[in-house]
């Protein structure tokens, strides 16, 4: 599991996003990003340069078996 | 008949009774109402009964289907409603002590379909606080409790739903599943859920926690059931810009097909690493029967669905944090504890991280639509363990220890990243007498297939209408 700075966190909270955070949730925040960063790295594995991104997921294409 | 036994009976059964003006939805509803009543001081599944309204209204259907203005199935039908969809004139809390007494002046889409069909309404449901977490655990207004063990969480978020349909505190729910939340307390109480197709059911008016993962979708004891609710809801929502324009098949047909010849995949990816011996056990039985009934079974790959999870975390956090900043900003202390810490963690996902999980989602939905060119559905377990006890944070399987919360959403989270639909069925107990749900995954917009398979499946099981003991 990678590790956050509680530190780090608070700085970003106060300086770039404005949005408060008791220490109690960030070190909770620091624990979760923590779990996912390696998972969300991993990403690159999928090949992603040719792939744009879905970012409203519209209803896939029609499916050809599909009632 | 007895009060507990209309309560108990199918939507389609009951639907049958009210055509032939055999029973009087005024009649039906007392029942569910006495029922509410008497067994939801425990089981917390309601956070608001409509008495007078729901009565009102049964008696408006009783009069309405005597005249001959019979609307169909639904008609006279006792349902509920998870308390994140919008109801005109009536509170509509998400769960959370920040919207205790807001009351919309308008109705979700889908709220609205059903009362046009004639379902009467009983009650907005309790949830996890704004459908932000999978156990159902709900700080302000007490936390549902599984009718199959009142000492086990229900799963959530959609907590109320799974507890109220599956102890017949109403014949069936609408819930919502951005993660699970639809599937995990249907398989964890013993009922039936489906998440259909991203687009397939309005989302307007449902509070969103996530808006390209959210999906509305009927809980019910049958899949029958589950087909009467889906064909009231689904199609076209001009006030929803993602609903498909396709046309809406009959559900209600498609449940009488044949799954003889029906291919189905076993992907073990994923899915069926790390489960509980028990429900290994009840997934490979209810494979075994569906093969009993024709089907041809397969193991099939899917190794990219190990990054579905990740991309999940990041798009669901960023988008939740982005809907909920306001509140956050003036209102913070409101929160659950729980619910307020995923928020605060949902601003340090960064730009690029959220658009490289939304580019591949792409690249894992085309793995998944590629393998239903070659099988008609998926088959997996709906959760890797059966429900948790309140108090079990953490869960040890196979020497891996993790949040309780990543154990219920494995293999449920996936398919919101995918949008395919998914259906969950009840297909064993535990030897502790806790239920455990087969999920069935389908081609995009191929709802009738599931629907198909699942009522052979229940038709052929022997768990079919097993009711939890809820003592007097």
């Amino acid at each position: 599991m990678a590790s956050v700075s509680i530190p780090l966190l608070q700085a970003l909270t106060q300086e770039l996003s404005g949005i408060p955070a008791s220490p109690g949730d960030l070190a909770i925040a620091a624990t979760q990003l923590g779990s996912q960063l390696d998972g969300l790295a991993r990403l690159d594995d999928l090949e992603l340069l040719a792939v744009e991104p879905a970012t409203v997921l519209v209803p896939s294409p029609e499916a050809p078996h599909a009632a | 008949m007895p009060p507990d036994d209309l309560a108990r009976l199918s939507i389609a059964e009951a639907g049958d009774l009210l055509r032939r003006r055999a029973l009087s939805p005024v009649e039906l509803a007392r029942a569910h109402l006495e029922r509410i009543q008497r067994l939801d001081r425990d089981l917390l599944a309601y956070i608001t009964v409509l008495r007078d309204e729901a009565l009102a209204a049964a008696a408006a259907a009783e009069q309405e289907i005597a005249r001959g203005q019979y609307r169909g199935p639904l008609h006279g039908i006792p349902i509920a409603l998870k308390d994140l969809v919008m109801t005109r004139g009536v509170r509509t809390t998400c769960g959370s002590r920040i919207l205790r007494d807001w009351v919309p002046d308008t109705d979700a889409t889908v709220a609205r379909r059903l009362a046009d069909a004639g379902a009467i309404l009983l009650g907005k449901l309790n949830m996890h606080e704004f459908a932000y977490g999978p156990t159902g655990v709900n700080p302000h207004y007490g936390t549902s409790r599984n009718p199959w063990d009142r000492h086990r969480i229900p799963g959530g978020s959609s907590s109320g739903s799974g507890v109220a349909v599956a102890a017949g505190l109403a014949a069936g729910a609408l819930g919502t599943d951005t993660g699970g939340s639809v599937r995990i307390p249907a398989a964890l109480c013993g009922i039936v859920g489906l998440k259909p197709t991203y687009g397939r059911v309005s989302r307007a008016g449902v509070i969103p926690l996530a808006w390209s993962l959210d999906h509305v979708g009927p809980m019910t004891r049958t899949v029958a059931d589950a087909a009467l609710l889906l064909q009231a809801l689904a199609g076209y929502d001009p006030a929803d810009p993602t609903t498909a324009t396709r046309p809406v098949p009959d559900y209600r047909r498609a449940t009488q097909g044949e799954v003889r010849g029906l291919r189905l995949g076993l992907p073990k990816d994923l899915f069926f690493e790390r489960l509980d011996p028990e429900v290994r056990a009840a997934v490979a039985a209810a494979a075994r029967t569906l093969e009993g009934l024709g089907a041809v079974v397969e193991e099939i790959p899917l190794p990219k669905i190990h990054h579905a999870g990740p991309a999940s975390f990041a798009i669901l956090a960023a988008e939740a944090t982005a809907y909920h900043e306001p509140y956050l900003r003036t209102r913070a202390a409101e929160y659950g504890e729980d619910v307020r810490a995923r928020l605060t963690t949902g601003q340090f996902v960064l730009a690029h991280q959220y658009l490289k999980a939304q580019r591949a989602r792409q690249v894992i939905r085309a793995e998944v639509d590629a393998v239903l060119t070659r099988v008609d559905a998926l088959l997996t377990p709906a959760t890797p363990v059966p429900a948790p006890r309140l108090d079990e944070r953490e869960i040890t399987m196979d020497g891996v220890t993790e949040d309780a919360r990543w154990w219920l959403i494995r293999c449920t989270r996936p398919i919101n990243v995918t949008g395919h639909p998914a259906l969950s069925v009840p297909c064993g107990l535990t030897a502790a007498g806790l239920p455990i749900g087969l999920q069935l995954v389908g081609r995009p917009f191929d709802e009738a297939t599931l629907l198909r398979l699942g009522h052979a499946f229940e038709t052929a099981s022997p768990l079919k209408r097993r009711w939890p003991a809820l003592g007097p």
